[in-house]
Order: structure tokens, then C-alpha cells, then sequence
């Protein structure tokens, strides 16, 4: 199951959260040794967590643990390619209401069957995309992954040459939300229905 | 055009090709503008000829096709030993930093160089549930790699390589056919699963998950039933060919 989490419904899915700060501080800070911000020596929480931004939550039903999660912000307000690294766009940074950024795409560390998380995130970035009127998401990406997100069936577009930033070469990409990229995760799950769930308060993003 | 804008014209046109051969031509005239002469993007499977879902694409000559065939280079290749141990790209030049070669590995290099090739580019391909795969591009012998153009190899290569892939899979008409399923384990035979794989015996286990040896026993004997293997080792390659376990679940960094 995942959740949209908005503003208006955080207060729904405190423990979620806090989990997925939590985990986000294990796999970028101690497991990939991003120098980003830590809150209170656990959580990962930097100055693009606010009220702006829409979280993916895939949570464990029975345990309500959290399984996974990626960080959505719109391009028209403060996102991490607007303000940190629009120099790896090689043209204008892609700003639009139906354009979207994605960061902090994770899964819970040792957690089983992570690539069917991976999948199931993907999905419903899929149904936000269409549900919400959102053509692009824009992200930026390790080449280290990046043959791994093909593979997994994005529809992608290099916004600009890759760059080596602090030892890792990471390159802007643009990915189309489509129907088809929908369908075709829908099947690689097995899927028949969305997977996405709205909690009542929610509000168009 | 600018080095950008042709990346983006070779990737737009990888994604509408259906046939590998044209796949083969956009590469040889892709990356010939950016001044490679050669350049091979395969799986790293065993054998010549094709193969279900493989990618094997490359404009070596016959005559190298032949030393590699008949002197058995393929097993021992330093550049897909290299990209086992490495997520990034990387120069030939560089080799040592990432494996001491060994004497036949020196031999192969060496052959390399008698051919009259040089220094290469190689991208490794890690996809989960697929042999490691990687795209090389290079120079003739003496001459030196255009460094400038890497960041333009390094998306062509991992744009063509997903459209060999789609095309591979389109000739064969099977999905992800190399990818063994992962079974349906729960959280403590995976928890087990893990510890497993970093060589802890039932005993050890026992003591870090704070259950009963038979307990742990009954967790792991239940896993290696569901993947239908026999042995201990069996079941984490098993589990890691179907990236069910992923490689950094065992290998601690500060290990490496």
C-alpha cells in the first residue's frame, strides 16, 4: 500500500515519517556518505522537507512500518535541480505546474524484497503523475544507476551531460509519466488496481 | 551541433529502433563522432553465438573474435572482472585501481594491444536478476581516449545498452527470461537469509537474533525449500541472482 502524504495529512502518518527520516539517515548518510543535514543525530531532514513537499510512503499493512518512500516537490517552488544543481541541465531548468522533481527515493534498509518496493514506488508515481496532471518528473541521477532505472522500464531523458560532483558522476533526467511506463509496471507486479491510496483529507496536489 | 544535442539525437533515435542492426550502426556512428574506433557491448554470459536476451554487440574484427575464441580470453576477461568489482565507469588506464591483474589477465591486455587497439572506456551494467553486462569503447593503439567526450559515451552507452536489452527481448518474445524469480520468504527467514550470507553459522545466528538454534535451523531450512536448492551456498546465490539479496546486504563497506 501507498500513501500520499501531503501537509494536510501528516499528522496522520507521524510515526511514518519519523521512520522514514530515520531510514533516509541510514542508506544516504552512513550508506552512501552524503554530506547532508542530520536532525538530532538519527534523522535525515534537509531545507527542501517542508510543507511543499508530497511524500510516497509504501507502509508495511500489517505493522504500518515504512517500506519505502520518495520525496516529491513541484519544480515551481524551491527543488533540489532549481536551486542546487541546475547547472547539470544543459538548457533552463524544466520549471512548470505539471512538472514535479523526485529525490530521496529509498527503501527500508534490509528490508526483503526491496525491488518489489522499488516497483511498487514506481507505480504510484505513475498514478500521481496521471491522477495529479503531471507530465515530467525531473531528478538527479547517479550514473551508477542509471542503466538500473532504464531496466526498470522509465521512459528518460537526459536533461544535460553528466558532471563528477564530489567523486560521483551524476547527470539531470527528465521522466515522462505516461499510461503505457503505468501499465508496464502494473504488470511487472502483477497489478490489476491502483495502488495508490488517498487518505480522506488529501487535497489536489 | 553541440555535444549535448547530438546525445540527445542518439538517444531519442536508440528508443525508436526495432532491429539490432541499426541499433549497430547508430552506435558505430555515434560513438565514432566522439573518436572511438572500437567498441563491444555484451552481457558478460559465456559463448559466441547468440543467445536468448543476451546483449552481444561490437565491431571488433573476426580476426580478434578469433583469438578471443580460440585462446578461451572470454572467462578470464580483466575488464568484466573490473566491472564486477566497480559501479562506475572507468578507463583502461586505470585498470590496477580496480583489480591486480593477473598473469593470464596481462596476457590478455597485452594480446589487446598487439591487436593494435588501445585505450578504452567501459561502462559497467548492473542490472538485479541479470549477468553484469558492460559497454567498451576505445582507440587505436598510441592514440589517446577524448576525454572530453566521456560524459557523451556515458549516456549513449546506457541508452543503447536498455535499447539492445528491449530489442533482445522483442526478437525472443520472453520477458525477463535471465531473472530467477524470488520466493516469498518472511522477514525472519530473510533476516536469517542475510546473516547467511555473511558466513555466520546457525549458532551465531541464533545469538544475534536472540531466537533458538532450531528455531534459526527450521528459518533457513524453510528458505533453501522455497528456493529449491540444497545447500546453504546454493540458496544465497540463488538469492542474490534473483536480487531478492543484494550484494551490500553482505558486504559491509567498511569491509571492502
Amino acid at each position: 500500500m501507498v500513501w500520499i502524504v501531503t501537509s494536510e495529512n501528516r499528522h496522520q502518518f507521524v510515526d511514518a515519517i519519523a521512520m522514514m527520516h530515520r531510514h533516509r539517515k541510514a542508506i544516504f548518510v552512513d550508506g552512501l556518505k552524503w554530506s547532508v543535514p542530520v536532525v538530532e543525530g538519527q534523522y535525515e531532514i534537509d531545507q527542501f522537507d517542508t510543507d511543499d513537499a508530497v511524500y510516497l510512503i509504501a507502509l508495511d499493512p500489517s505493522t504500518q512500518n515504512h517500506l519505502g518512500s520518495v520525496r516529491l516537490l513541484p519544480s515551481v517552488g524551491p527543488h533540489l535541480l532549481g536551486q542546487k544543481f541546475g547547472y547539470l541541465c544543459d538548457g533552463p531548468v524544466p520549471i512548470a505546474e505539471d512538472v514535479w522533481e523526485i529525490t530521496r527515493l529509498c527503501t527500508a534498509p534490509g528490508v526483503k524484497d526491496a525491488r518489489t518496493i522499488r516497483r511498487r514506488l514506481a507505480t504510484a508515481l505513475m498514478e500521481f503523475g496521471l491522477l495529479f496532471g503531471v507530465r515530467q518528473y525531473t531528478s538527479v541521477a547517479h550514473m551508477a544507476w542509471l542503466s538500473q532505472v532504464l531496466a526498470a522500464g522509465w521512459d528518460c531523458e537526459p536533461l544535460g551531460l553528466p558532471q563528477r560532483v564530489d567523486g560521483d558522476d551524476i547527470g539531470a533526467i527528465a521522466i515522462n509519466v505516461s499510461p503505457t511506463s503505468l501499465q508496464m509496471f502494473r504488470q511487472s507486479l502483477g497489478l490489476r488496481r491502483p495502488l495508490l491510496h488517498l487518505p480522506h483529507q488529501t487535497q489536489a496536489a | 551541433m553541440g555535444q549535448f544535442q547530438d546525445v540527445q539525437a542518439f538517444v531519442s533515435e536508440a528508443k525508436r529502433l526495432s532491429q539490432m542492426g541499426e541499433l549497430q550502426d547508430l552506435l558505430a556512428d555515434g560513438l565514432g563522432a566522439l573518436g572511438f574506433k572500437q567498441f563491444a557491448f555484451i552481457h558478460h554470459v559465456p559463448g559466441i553465438s547468440p543467445q536468448e536476451n543476451v546483449v552481444r554487440l561490437s565491431n571488433y574484427p573476426d580476426s580478434w573474435i578469433d583469438v578471443i575464441r580460440k585462446r578461451r580470453y572470454f572467462s578470464d576477461d580483466p575488464i568484466h572482472a573490473a566491472c564486477e568489482r566497480s559501479a562506475v565507469a572507468f578507463t583502461w588506464s586505470k585498470l590496477d585501481e580496480i583489480i591486480t591483474l593477473s598473469r593470464r589477465q596481462v596476457e590478455i591486455m597485452t594480446a589487446w594491444g598487439d591487436h593494435g587497439f588501445g585505450d578504452s572506456f567501459t561502462v559497467p551494467i548492473h542490472i538485479p536478476g541479470e549477468a553484469v553486462g558492460s559497454c567498451s569503447m576505445g582507440v587505436r593503439a598510441g592514440q589517446a581516449l577524448p576525454e572530453d567526450c566521456l560524459p557523451a559515451a556515458q549516456y549513449m552507452s546506457s541508452f543503447a545498452f536498455e535499447a539492445a536489452r528491449r530489442i533482445a527481448r522483442l526478437n525472443h518474445g520472453a520477458g525477463e527470461a535471465t531473472a530467477p524469480r524470488a520466493r516469498d520468504l518472511s522477514q525472519r527467514q530473510f533476516d536469517c537469509l542475510v546473516l547467511v550470507a555473511r558466513g555466520k553459522s546457525d549458532w551465531d545466528i541464533a545469538q544475534i537474533l536472540g531466537i533458538s538454534h532450531q528455531t534459526v535451523h527450521q528459518h533457513v531450512e524453510e528458505a533453501k525449500r522455497r528456493y529449491g536448492v540444497a545447500s546453504r551456498t546454493q540458496l544465497v546465490v540463488h538469492a542474490l541472482y534473483a536480487s531478492q539479496l543484494a550484494f551490500a546486504d553482505i558486504v559491509d563497506p567498511g569491509q571492502r
